[in-house]
């Protein structure tokens, strides 16, 4: 039972070392005794035999040292003396330990923020059972960009697979719903019957969706989310009674969804899509698509399925144009999600382990100083039998404690850290609100303290321990034992933080320039001064209900325009910048006799390649060009002319007139653009306004038709009023008027400049996070430098002492130490910048405006560094020169 | 250290112990004497290397220790070979018997 007698063995030393110690201790005098009577008993005298036996024993302690080395949890019995050893030494130098914990805590503190982010979003499981099977689908287009799927194609789609045990459509609007305490302006999803069983989740009272709520006609129905229900709702157990009036329809109340669940993003009640009957047309992608796998069935096997149905689609349809799909993809939920943040994620996880490299070597920095002090005493314990391997693992048990202590503060300021990052995180970042400090990420820090932790000891151990360890004694009190080798490593690990360094602020300095840039863009629209506010009524289908939604905008525009210091009021339906953007189609060039009678006319008027252009959407009032101060290039925008009955008129964009119309006057050409409202009446052209960047000031701007809001009325839209007042004053008197005019209509106000800031959210957040770690790391490094020079300069001191004895001026010493710092300074920046010339394109789609290799950041950076480090070095310089020859000499 | 004096092979010396301890139980100073004596002066085994060796193969159950008296009545630790020392014993001697087999085809055929 070999396993069992080394449990034994391995307990008692661990329990009873006491009784262990004393045997060996016995057993090694009695050996002695043995040899001292062996002696005696050749004819030795007893002084000699003693002699001869001590000689022949060898070294008492070094025996017993080499014994319990051999022994079983050796290295279990040598922790806490070794972390006692370890503290002890840690106190010796409090200034060099508080910076090391201190550097150690920030470093693994910001990445372990860093990484909860990245794990928030990217990697943490969505809150759904089985979330890895839950699988988003699209349509694949004749560009080859996603898209959104078709009703009719869904249904193929839904009917067809062998992939899915369920499969769903959603979209999400805002609706005004009222008939609880007060109307909100809510998120809604509209819904195919399958959605909750996509995500496993069942009402926790209440029903589901069954088949008969979907169908045309149905009597509505609608599930509330559980925070819903108790806010507004009461917490009733009794839904029979519970109705909501969303956007003028009412709707029972069937069931109440757990706790947690929320999709999409912010969505609070779900109604069945298609009360009102599918849209036919197999290129009007209003649907996202989700669906569960059935267990067994891959990725792969499900992209192969849906693909096959989405060609035979493709290969029958008689709509052919570039709208319809031509294929289609599966893709995991979660990287449907996340998938546009995840680059960034990723970026940002890079460049705060740049930082936490730049950290450690610091510490290691000074673990190497002090180590090379520690010369006599590892040679003296090596004398008293220390193996290397205890030995090494002392400096592991040193660098274990300050990481632990500085990863448990690192993890403390995380929590902070975190709370700073959810604040500075851009509103559009995915999943913001799965951002914690979660088991996961508390062992992900343990497994990063423990890593840097076995680096920098080994590092250490193997610094300090190599060559050969008594020279120490010999050489003892020179003080200058082994510091060639070691100032040597030092001056490596300065150039590797120099050249990480170096990446890192030019990595920031291309996204800080990319934003100056973005910043300088020309919008094609004032940004202060403007008030916005969304109103939405509820959404109507009959002409003549929407001509009097129309007579509403028009009377609450007319009352907002008498608020005090409000010069201007106008309305759009989307606010450039804000996300999701306009809808975008085609249109058709035709005159009035050309109007076919026919949807399949309509087919084959877009197969003309000539008569089709294509465009964003825009429900415009003439007020909305004024206050947000787009310019008429030509002809005139809407006016009191363009009465509901009058004809119908457009303003289009510069760029669409240039593209659409080359060498050709627009103004005057009539188009067919009702495929995006359902109004067939044609627009004549009547003005061209300028360019404006709709989707974002780095995104160029989009060719555009304006409609007038008077002549094609919406339901929601954003009210624009420019003024001088204070913009509360403005919203209070705003949101008064609305009370007024209809009380059951919830608004919500925001100024422009806020829109404006909130679509620089993304950039800005990297910006100020690598900017953060940029300087971070430059302040490292620079401290790094400063250490190495200084400590360099002390110890080589009586060496200076002779040279200035020997007559060398202070200049000669300057020189000689600077051009020793330089180098090291070259060295790091030659590497750095090979390195970022390398590591930059990762950023490339992050950029605007400047190359990946931009010679001004690249030039400025190494500027930057190279003074700073230079100013690092020239400190100690100074000092060298001030040595006084006859006190560096006595100084031995 | 007389040049005749060979430094002990790895393993070597686990091998050499056990092999002593067949003969009976023995203390450390016995077992350093024995290997003295069947090597012919070869191999001198020193304490610093001896004790560590016994410890180790204690802890591994090849040999069990217990205190006793010495020949000369004076207290000592004594070593036996226990029956997985007995098989180790039997596993070194085989790899021993090759690697001299396959050391001594080597010399002879050059």
């Amino acid at each position: 039972m070999p396993l069992f007698v080394k449990a034994r063995s391995f307990l008692r030393n661990l329990f009873l070392s006491r009784r262990v110690e004393a045997d060996l201790d016995q057993e090694v005098h009695s050996h002695l005794e043995l040899l001292i009577a062996e002696n005696i008993r050749a004819g030795m005298p007893p002084q000699e035999a003693q002699r001869a036996a001590r000689i022949e024993l060898g070294g008492v302690e070094q025996i017993k040292e080499e014994v319990r080395e051999q022994r079983l949890g050796n290295w279990l019995r040598s922790v806490p003396s070794d972390c006692r050893y370890g503290l002890r030494q840690l106190r010796k130098n409090p200034g060099a330990t508080a910076v090391m914990v201190f550097t150690l805590a920030l470093a693994i503190g910001v990445t372990t923020a860093v990484f909860s982010v990245v794990y928030g979003v990217l990697l943490r499981p969505l809150p759904y059972t089985e979330s890895s099977s839950i699988m988003a689908v699209y349509e694949v287009n004749s560009k080859g960009t996603w898209s959104r799927v078709a009703d009719p194609n869904f249904d193929d789609f839904r009917d067809q697979n062998r992939s899915f045990q369920a499969i769903a459509k959603y979209n999400d609007n805002t609706a005004s719903v009222s008939g609880t305490s007060q109307p909100t302006r809510t998120t809604v999803a509209s819904v195919s019957p399958d959605f909750l069983k996509v995500f496993g989740v069942q009402p926790i009272l209440g029903r589901d969706f069954n088949a008969g709520d979907a169908k045309k006609g149905a009597s509505p129905a609608v599930l509330v989310s559980y925070g819903y229900w108790k806010q507004y709702l009461g917490s009733s157990r009794d839904l029979s009674r519970s109705h909501l009036k969303i956007d003028g329809a009412v709707y029972s109340v069937i069931g109440v969804l757990p706790a947690g669940f929320g999709f999409p993003a912010d969505v609070n009640l779900w109604l069945p899509a298609d009360l009102d009957g599918e849209n036919p047309s197999r290129t009007a992608h209003n649907y996202s698509a989700v669906g569960r796998l059935r267990d067994g069935v891959t990725v792969e096997l499900a992209i192969r399925d849906i693909s096959a149905i989405a060609r035979r689609i493709h290969d029958t349809s008689s709509e052919q144009s570039e709208y319809l799909l031509k294929d289609g993809i599966v893709v995991p939920l979660q990287d449907s999600i996340t998938g546009k943040a995840r680059p960034a994620l990723l970026i940002l996880l890079g460049a705060v382990g740049f930082l936490l490299l730049v950290a450690c070597a610091n510490v290691a920095n000074l673990l190497l100083a002090q180590a090379s002090v520690r010369d006599r005493e590892l040679a003296i314990r090596s004398a008293l039998g220390a193996a290397r391997g205890r030995l090494i693992r002392q400096f592991l048990t040193e660098a274990f404690l300050l990481s632990l202590v500085g990863g448990g503060l690192g993890v403390l300021a995380a929590f902070w850290g975190v709370a700073g990052l959810v604040g500075l995180a851009p509103q559009n970042l995915p999943r913001l609100d799965s951002i914690s400090i979660s088991i996961p990420v508390l062992v992900f820090a343990f497994l990063l303290s423990t890593a840097v932790a076995a680096g920098l000891g080994v590092f250490t151990a193997a610094r300090a321990t190599s060559g050969d360890l008594r020279k120490g004694l010999v050489e003892g009190g020179r003080g200058q034992a082994g510091s060639q080798g070691s100032q040597r490593v030092g001056r490596a690990i300065v150039a590797a933080q120099i050249a990480i360094t170096l990446v890192l602020v030019v990595g920031a300095g291309l996204l800080g320039r990319s934003l100056m840039k973005v910043l300088e863009v020309n919008p094609g629209f004032r940004v202060d001064k403007i008030v916005t506010m969304d109103v939405s009524l509820p959404w109507v289908e009959d002409p003549k209900a929407k001509a009097v939604q129309a007579i509403f905008f028009s009377n609450l525009m007319d009352r907002l325009n008498q608020i005090p210091g409000v010069r201007k009021v106008g309305a759009t339906s989307v606010l450039p910048l804000v996300e999701g953007g306009l809808p975008d189609g085609m249109f058709l060039l035709m005159t009035q006799n050309e109007i076919p009678k026919t949807m399949d006319g309509f087919g084959a008027l877009f197969q003309q390649k000539e008569r089709i252009g294509n465009a964003d959407f825009c429900v415009a009032s003439g007020g909305f060009f004024q206050v947000l101060g787009i310019p008429l290039v030509r002809g005139r925008i809407f006016d009191l002319r363009d009465g509901a009955d009058s004809p119908h008129v457009a303003v289009i964009s510069e760029s669409l007139a240039r593209d659409r119309w080359p060498n050709q006057d627009p103004i005057g050409h009539t188009i067919e653009f009702g495929n995006m409202d359902g109004d067939l009446r044609l627009l004549t052209i009547v003005g061209i306004v300028g360019d404006v960047h709709e989707y974002g000031l780095d995104a160029p701007p989009r060719p555009t038709v304006y409609v007038n809001l008077f002549q094609r009325p919406r339901a929601a839209i954003t009210v624009t009023m420019l003024s001088d007042a204070d913009t509360r004053l403005v919203a209070s008197a705003a949101r008064g008027i609305l009370q007024d005019l209809n009380p059951e209509i919830p608004a919500r106000f925001r100024t422009f400049s806020q829109v404006y800031s909130a679509s620089l959210g993304s950039r800005r957040f990297d910006v100020i996070l690598i900017g953060f770690f940029g300087i971070t790391a430059l302040l490292l490094a620079t401290a790094g430098v400063f250490g190495v020079m200084a400590y360099s300069v002390s110890r080589r001191t009586r060496e200076i002492g002779v040279r200035v004895a020997l007559g060398a001026g202070s200049g000669d010493v300057l020189k000689m130490i600077l051009s020793q710092g330089l180098r090291t300074i070259f060295i790091g920046v030659a590497i750095g910048i090979a390195g970022s010339l390398v590591l930059t394109r990762t950023l490339e789609s992050l950029l605007f405006g400047v190359t990946a290799t931009d010679p001004l950041t690249f030039g400025g950076v190494t500027l930057l560094l190279v003074g700073a480090a230079l100013l690092a070095c020239y400190i100690p310089a100074r000092r060298a020169t001030k040595v006084d020859p006859m006190l560096a000499l006595r100084y031995e | 250290m007389s040049p005749e004096q060979t430094s002990l092979l790895q393993g070597t010396l686990d091998l050499l112990i056990l092999r002593s301890l067949v003969a009976g139980e023995m203390h450390g100073l016995g077992i350093s004497r024995r290997i003295e004596q069947v090597t012919g002066g070869t191999f001198v085994v020193k304490p610093g290397s001896l004790f560590p060796a016994l410890h180790r193969m204690d802890e591994e159950g090849w040999i069990s220790s217990f205190w006793g008296d010495s020949e000369n009545n004076r207290r000592a630790k004594f070593y036996r070979l226990t029956k997985p020392g007995r098989n180790q014993l039997e596993l070194e001697t085989k790899r021993w018997g090759r690697i001299s087999w396959a050391i001594a085809q080597a010399l002879g055929t050059s």
